[in-house]
């Protein structure tokens, strides 16, 4: 696994056009931030706040109507094939491939990377394994319930090695209990493997309990606050649960989050 | 369903569930129901008319098989250059816009001329027998492969595109590892379907100008005035269709076992 670098995210505007009334949609107004390697950060904000586009433009699949996101200083739109094998992401579906097994499935990135076949296999087995489906690799998607379908997801991205993980609302559609067994092997995965993680959701328990940084996305896709959960102070964090929640509804910063931003810079 | 305690009760279903071989009773049955209506039928209908059971299966014995072999081996040859063509310019047009839009039009052309029509043409055109129903074959089935695969490469889920894409493949690598399986399903379907089409197309083919084959062989009982072998040829025709669709569905149950 080789360093991403980090990410740079620099007036970063996006606006869709619908189309049969050619009417401009503002998915993201303005973003600024910049994300550190191997810095572990969860996205929260309400629906239609450009979180997914935020991502997608990230993965490299969009490409901003303005401004730039930058990662290791290259673009992942424009220099799309530099990013085989640095990048791999967890969707809200698992979208595995039905037609191929579990482990077939976790093999897919490890083919399009033309590794060895039997390089390919014992990774993804291993993957399986670590991940507690290692019974279950011959089986089918269908065979498999919600949970060890988004287990094999994870197991595809991790295969990879990926020097940046990215997942959107990967566990948001989960039973609670299972989602939060996947998060914390999430969380403990990226940590084990010193990967950037940026994690997508609308769950602020989700955000939270990652531990890391929390950017606050508002309606249209602008920054609302930027909260390093590492650094800070331990009597604030239980009403920040509360806090973002007021924030969102409000749609607004709240200036004592700047302030107490200004203070951790 | 199966559980496993070792992954906190999560539900899995059977993995060995695999549909075994089953009787297809209610065909066997719906099918008996009709052979005896047709021979209580044939008491009181005259045999030029509705022959009895006796009477096709004493015809069935006389007719010539090599014709049977003869009008098959027509069929899969012309449904395999069909699906090499409806492929390959399936390929093209998904792989190009611009080769869509002047194609599209041409493809729909070749649709709506009527089979009576293409057999007329092939009649005026070639002299060979063997081309004029090949032709005729591909002309009818080839669109129709095209049409289906090009569809079904157009419809690939964007989320599974997506999630490919994030992996950075190449255009290739795209294509045999998402596109092609992905449309496998509905391959399987078009044969279906055409392999239908091609055996009710080559009979009518064959009776103009071939000397073998069942269609002739039609011909001939026609001429002859023999009703039970026109019932027996048509027997024959039936029992052929769905014994190409029985290998199929097996060749079908056999590469999509990954479907629920």
């Amino acid at each position: 696994m080789r360093g991403a670098g980090p990410i740079e995210v620099t007036g970063l505007r996006k606006v869709f056009h619908q189309t049969g009334t050619g009417e401009a949609v503002v998915a993201i107004e303005r973003l600024d931030f910049v994300v550190q390697q191997g810095e572990m950060v969860a996205i929260v904000g309400q629906t239609g706040c450009g979180k997914s586009t935020f991502l997608n433009i990230l993965i490299g699949l969009d490409r901003p109507t303005d401004g730039r996101v930058a990662v290791g200083g290259r673009a992942p739109y424009d220099d799309f094939d530099h990013f085989r094998g640095v990048l791999a992401a967890v969707f809200q579906q698992d979208r595995l491939l039905p037609w191929r097994t579990a482990v077939d499935n976790v093999r897919l990135p490890l083919e399009l990377l033309g590794r060895d076949p039997g390089e390919q296999l014992a990774r993804a087995r291993a993957w399986l394994d670590r991940l507690g489906l290692g019974r279950f690799e011959r089986a089918y998607p269908h065979e498999l319930s919600g949970g060890m379908r988004q287990r094999v997801a994870l197991a595809r991205a991790f295969a990879v090695e990926p020097a940046l993980l990215l997942a959107d609302e990967a566990f948001g559609h989960l039973d609670e209990v299972t989602a939060a067994a996947l998060r914390q092997t999430f969380v403990e995965l990226a940590r084990t493997e010193g990967n950037t993680a940026i994690l997508v959701t609308h769950q602020l328990e989700e955000a939270i309990d990652m531990g890391g940084r929390i950017l606050v996305f508002g309606r249209p896709g602008r920054l609302l606050a930027d909260i390093n959960l590492r650094t800070w102070p331990a009597a604030s964090v239980a009403s920040l649960r509360a806090d973002i929640q007021r924030m969102l509804q409000d749609n607004a910063a709240d200036p004592r989050f700047a302030r107490a931003a200004e203070e951790q810079a | 369903m199966k559980r496993d305690p070792a992954l906190g009760g999560e539900t899995v279903e059977a993995l060995e569930a695999r549909s075994p071989f089953r009787f297809p009773r209610e065909m066997v049955i719906g099918l008996l129901v009709l052979a005896v209506a047709w021979q209580i039928l044939s008491l009181f209908v005259p045999p030029f008319i509705v022959p009895g059971w006796e009477r096709i299966f004493g015809s069935l014995v006389t007719l010539r098989m090599d014709f049977v072999l003869i009008t098959l081996a027509r069929v899969v040859m012309a449904l395999v250059m069909s699906f090499v063509l409806g492929l390959g310019f399936a390929v093209l047009m998904y792989g190009s816009t611009r080769i869509e839009r002047y194609g599209r039009p041409i493809v729909r052309l070749l649709m709506a001329v009527p089979v009576v029509c293409w057999i007329l043409f092939a009649v005026l055109w070639f002299r060979w027998v063997e081309f004029r129903i090949a032709f005729v074959l591909v002309v009818v089935c080839a669109p129709v492969f095209l049409v289906d695969i090009l569809d079904a490469m157009r419809g690939v889920s964007k989320d599974l595109r997506d999630m490919l894409r994030s992996f950075r493949p190449t255009q290739a690598q795209l294509f045999t590892k998402l596109v092609l399986p992905a449309t496998l399903p509905v391959m399987l379907t078009s044969w279906k379907i055409n392999l239908s089409l091609a055996i009710r197309v080559v009979t009518i083919a064959e009776l103009v100008g071939a000397v073998t084959g069942i269609g002739y062989g039609l011909v001939v009982a026609q001429e002859l005035f023999s009703v039970s072998e026109v019932f027996a040829w048509t027997l024959i025709l039936v029992a052929l269709l769905f014994a190409a669709e029985a290998v199929l569905t097996h060749v079908e149950e056999r590469l999509l076992r990954w479907r629920v």
